[in-house]
């Protein structure tokens, strides 16, 4: 049996294929873009490739992330915050509080054993997410995910004191200006970025295990600074990515194995493997 | 999809009114008018509304709109405030409030204090007062707040052109407190599961309630109260009842967003809710006593910091919850509450000194509870709907 979970983040889509051993069969990582609504099969359907499986042979589809609606060829949608606890919570069974940072949100996670207990989210602002990062690599001329080796270079990070993502930009700009080292600066966008994640999380009482997943959970840079502020090291996985969407398959196996434990059909939508429409 | 589909509950006569007077709140206050009442507009809960009443004034609740923008208000008043606040002085501004004969307004918070000089600065009524509100319960605060009483009375008086007759204010008194009493029987219909009335019908009536005399209120309320009673079908069974706390909700799309992603509120502590209900005034000899107490002490909105048990000099945090929020524990046991949504506008720092105080709280009663900050619009709904519905998932 194969359950696949899919995330439709506001960057990216990511699907994960998983079986009943929870064995990872096929994962795939695509941009989600504007056309959202018609692409995301077709992340669906390379990953299926990828698995050498056909879309039948899924017994179970869970989508989850802000595109999680308008998604015909799921069974259920569940929020990318019960997805990521299950994800993250199954690849490190001690995590107490984990850290998603995407491309336009920041979640905050306490779970206890396993389960999602509270949260907190960022909203309407961009400060302290992938996006930030995007805009002030761009400022400083250089490639997003280079970002994490340039900083460890750094011996004094610059002083990057405003959390608004325009003018945080601003300041990077005028360092460059005066000539401050280019890894200098970086470092100090990491320690921006990382105040900004470590006030929020620190509303729920973080403990650790600290898990930080997203794609900004690729920056070792970052990932050092929220280590200094928590105070405790904090864990990654191999792919930062993918724990949405394999969270979401991890929860559509346990709908199944729990309905056929007890004998019960699996409750399954009328899903279609095709673009979705606004009448669908 | 993925929201259940919102079953409207069959309306009542009764409903239909209140429907009515939640699409255009003056429509009842501008016949008054037209027949020579004269209608005062009163901001959040502290103005003595029986006061009013007394002097057979008629007293209309200032609300804001969350549909319609603030253009005005942010030429008059820095925009990093409460967004309920300016969206009230930015409808005084646009003349949406020009049919009000005059303002009660109060020192509820620190913006609404500024935001009732700037609305009298711009704005010119015939009758004005601003009652200065004492924010704790010290016994010197509610000598203090008496005295205000007063001065709001002979006020009126010189308004009015009369001196004001105790057996007015007394029955003034009991009108009002049957309408507590009468909205506290509605809450019980909250009780039942399912609830035989819904969160967002709720809101509504009590929307309507602060657009209509006290007296045609408590017709209202008895009406729909039988009505409630014989309502089939019942409403269907939802997966969680939730309890809202917090700042202003004068729109019903928040709680409307929460009960079609498959939550029942069945329970609040809001200020269009049980903190503008829930405690009677108790028949003093001099009235003034027992409305001073009702107004300053009975009043559960965060702006008044309770005399709380950290006022002894030895420090115990358990206490002090249990003295500032054991009312929640009622409320959670008798409505039978699985989970508590702490909501508040952007800014308000009245509501966001106590979350951290509220959420230890209701940890320590075993109920969950998220908290969700929005900014007064349509469109920051969206964004909450997920975290609405993520809480869902946590409650199962």
């Amino acid at each position: 049996m194969y359950f696949a979970g899919v995330d439709i983040g506001s960057t990216m889509t990511k699907v994960v294929i998983i079986d009943e051993s929870v064995r990872i069969c096929g994962s795939v990582v695509g941009p989600t873009g504007a056309e959202h609504r018609r692409l995301a099969y077709k992340v669906m359907e390379k990953a299926l490739q990828e698995s050498a499986l056909s879309f039948e042979r899924i017994c179970y589809v869970v989508a989850t992330g802000y595109g999680r609606l308008n998604v015909p060829f799921a069974d259920k949608q569940v929020t990318e915050l019960t997805c990521h606890a299950k994800g993250v919570s199954t690849l490190f069974p001690g995590v107490r509080t984990a850290i998603d940072i995407g491309g336009q949100d920041v979640k905050g996670m306490k779970i206890i054993n396993g389960e999602l207990v509270d949260f907190v989210m960022n909203d309407k602002c961009a400060a302290g997410t992938g996006r930030f990062l995007e805009v002030l690599a761009d400022a400083l001329g250089v490639r997003v995910e280079d970002l994490g080796s340039i900083s460890l270079k750094s011996s004094r990070k610059a002083d990057i004191s405003s959390i608004c993502t325009i003018f945080a930009q601003q300041e990077a700009v005028s360092y460059l200006s005066q000539g401050t080292p280019l890894e200098d600066i970086v470092a100090g966008v990491h320690d921006a970025i990382a105040s900004r994640v470590v006030g929020m999380v620190r509303k729920l009482k973080v403990e650790p295990d600290v898990v930080l997943t997203g794609g900004v959970a690729k920056n070792i840079g970052v990932v050092r600074a929220i280590e200094e502020k928590l105070g405790c090291k904090v864990l990654v996985p191999d792919n930062p990515l993918l724990s949405g969407a394999f969270g979401a398959a991890m929860l559509g196996r346990k709908i199944v194995l729990e309905a056929l434990a007890k004998g019960e059909p699996i409750p399954r939508s009328e899903r279609r493997l095709k673009e979705a429409t606004f009448f669908s | 999809m993925l929201e259940d589909t919102l079953v409207i509950a069959e309306k009542t006569k009764a409903f239909d009114k209140v429907k009515e007077l939640n699409q255009e709140r003056t429509v009842r206050v501008k016949q008054l008018k037209a027949a020579g009442k004269k209608i005062i507009g009163y901001l959040c809960l502290h103005p003595v509304l029986e006061m009013l009443t007394a002097f057979d004034l008629v007293p209309f609740r200032v609300l804001g709109d969350m549909g319609e923008r603030v253009t005005r208000a942010d030429t008059c008043m820095p925009p990093m405030v409460c967004p309920f606040l300016r969206s009230c002085l930015d409808l005084a501004l646009k003349d949406k409030y020009a049919f009000l004969d005059g303002v009660v307004m109060a020192h509820i918070c620190d913006v609404g204090e500024r935001m009732a000089h700037i609305w009298r600065t711009y704005k010119e009524y015939n009758y004005f007062y601003f009652m200065d509100v004492p924010h704790t319960v010290h016994p010197p605060a509610l000598d203090a707040f008496k005295e205000e009483i007063k001065g709001f009375q002979s006020s009126l008086e010189s308004f009015v052109g009369e001196k004001l007759r105790v057996e007015k204010l007394e029955e003034a008194i009991e009108l009002h407190n049957e309408q507590r009493k009468l909205i506290r029987e509605l809450y019980d219909l909250r009780k039942p599961a399912p609830p035989l009335i819904t969160g967002s019908e709720v809101l509504q009536v009590i929307i309507a309630l602060a657009s209509i005399p006290v007296d045609e209120g408590n017709e209202l309320l008895r009406r729909l109260i039988t009505e409630v009673h014989e309502r089939r079908p019942r409403l269907p069974e939802k997966k969680a009842r939730l309890m809202i706390w917090g700042s202003v909700v004068d729109n019903v799309s928040l709680i409307e967003m929460m009960e079609g992603v498959g939550a029942s509120v069945v329970m609040d502590d809001l200020c269009l809710g049980t903190r503008a209900y829930w405690e009677s005034v108790e028949m003093t000899p001099d009235p003034l006593d027992g409305l001073a107490y009702r107004y300053l002490v009975g009043i559960r909105c965060p702006r008044t910091l309770r005399e709380t048990a950290l006022y002894r000099n030895k420090k115990d945090y358990a206490a002090d919850l249990e003295h500032r929020f054991g009312y929640l524990r009622s409320y959670i046991r008798e409505w039978n509450v699985k989970g508590v949504i702490l909501q508040s506008v952007k800014y308000c720092d009245t509501h966001g000194y106590e979350v951290p105080a509220v959420k230890d709280y209701l940890q320590k009663l075993g109920v969950p509870s998220i908290y969700l900050e929005h900014d007064y619009s349509y469109g920051s709904l969206a964004p909450l709907r997920t975290r609405v519905q993520a809480f869902l998932e946590i409650l199962k």
